[in-house]
């Protein structure tokens, strides 16, 4: 109750920033990038591999997003909104070095959506070995099994079909399981 | 790729407990802020006739203008004032002298908070005076008028900008302020008129 109050407020705040920032308020952007810039960062970063590009990438994502802010639906969530221009630029970024492999698209059913593993390990050797993934397994893992977007949104992000997202998923499970040693269900 | 958590050796049993906000090493914002600055607005809500360049305003909020025009306007009301009869200065004479207090009184009334602006008997002495403003109006040297007409004409330019702004930000304390002077700056106007006006003022 006290969260989904604490919640509203936070989406009320968010809101009336974003009016002013529609208004030239440099000032209230800033505070949206303040709040939003970590999870962004951490996409960015995710998804580059490279410090600097990261960098590079979530300054474009907020001055991306202030232009386009007049387009933006208040009623919808900025912070999945921002995702999508994070993913936008840091594919749009890699992809001028290293084009990603296409894959068959996934047709087995019913793919756990629970990532969990069978023994827990060390977030640093999570994290390193989800950096060794492939680019295209590496983003739809971070974007479904961390950042929680369905594979239908991640798919979308991506500009893949579901089914592809699916098969991405797959083979991420699998390097997963095989680098970390560890079952990943 | 540097590992995103230098020093987290926590143990998680599930990706999704994985943090997955990650501070950048430096502050990006005096970058992105300048990038801004050089960037064309995000399009700002323009309240006005006049088109504003893109440059301006960016870092121009409509309010803002709002804002400017209302200390124009108080600039306005003091030059009306200075040019009004016996309103705002020593007015020489004995019925300047022993004038009623009235215009102290209602400019008192003008410093009350954001409710005074739905007061009924402020409606109400709004409503009279807007009533005898036309004539009152008449009774005013032509520079006097002009200057009255002046800064009646920014303050209603000003309450319409504001109240466009705060219907799209309602919340906004500091255009909630500017809109209760706007109407603080209406009442003094309206009510120097009238001072100025009455019999044995000097008009």
């Amino acid at each position: 109750m006290a969260h989904a109050q604490a919640e509203d407020t936070r989406v009320e705040w968010e809101a009336a920033l974003v009016q002013r920032a529609r208004g030239g308020d440099t000032r209230a952007f800033e505070r949206l990038y303040r709040e939003h810039a970590g999870r962004v960062y951490g996409l960015c970063l995710r998804m580059t591999r490279d410090v600097q590009l990261a960098e590079d990438c979530t300054q474009d994502t907020f001055i991306n997003a202030w232009r386009a802010l007049p387009r933006f639906e208040t009623r919808s969530s900025l912070g999945t909104w921002l995702h999508r221009i994070a993913v936008n630029v840091s594919l749009a970024r890699r992809r001028r070095s290293s084009p990603v492999e296409p894959l068959p698209e996934e047709t087995e059913e019913g793919l756990a959506e629970a990532w969990t593993l069978e023994t827990p390990v060390e977030v640093r050797e999570i994290e390193t070995a989800i950096g060794d993934l492939p680019d295209g397994a590496r983003d739809a893992l971070v974007l479904h099994a961390l950042y929680g977007y369905s594979h239908g949104e991640a798919a979308q992000m991506l500009g893949i079909a579901e089914g592809t997202c699916k098969a991405q998923l797959h083979r991420a499970r699998k390097l997963l399981r095989e680098r970390l040693g560890v079952e990943v269900n | 790729m540097t590992a995103p958590h230098d020093g987290n050796g926590r143990k998680v049993s599930s990706l999704a407990e994985i943090p997955t906000s990650i501070e950048p090493g430096r502050d990006l914002w005096p970058n992105i802020e300048a990038r801004l600055k050089e960037s064309p607005a995000a399009a700002p809500v323009t309240t006005g006739a006049h088109a504003i360049p893109a440059h301006l305003r960016r870092a121009r909020p409509p309010w803002l203008a709002a804002a400017a025009m209302v200390a124009s306007v108080a600039v306005g009301v003091w030059i009306g004032r200075s040019l009004l009869p016996g309103v705002g200065r020593g007015v020489e004479g004995t019925a300047a002298t022993t004038a009623p207090s009235g215009f102290a009184a209602a400019t008192d009334a003008t410093v009350l908070d954001a409710a005074y602006v739905s007061d009924p008997r402020y409606q109400r002495q709004r409503a009279a005076l807007l009533r005898s403003l036309p004539a009152r109006l008449a009774a005013l040297p032509p520079p006097a008028r002009a200057k009255v007409l002046a800064s009646l004409a920014a303050i209603r330019k000003a309450k319409e900008d504001l109240e466009s702004a705060l219907g799209k930000d309602p919340s906004n304390a500091l255009l909630q302020e500017l809109l209760v002077d706007t109407y603080q700056d209406e009442m003094r106007v309206l009510t120097d008129v009238r001072e100025a006006s009455e019999p044995g003022r000097g008009i």
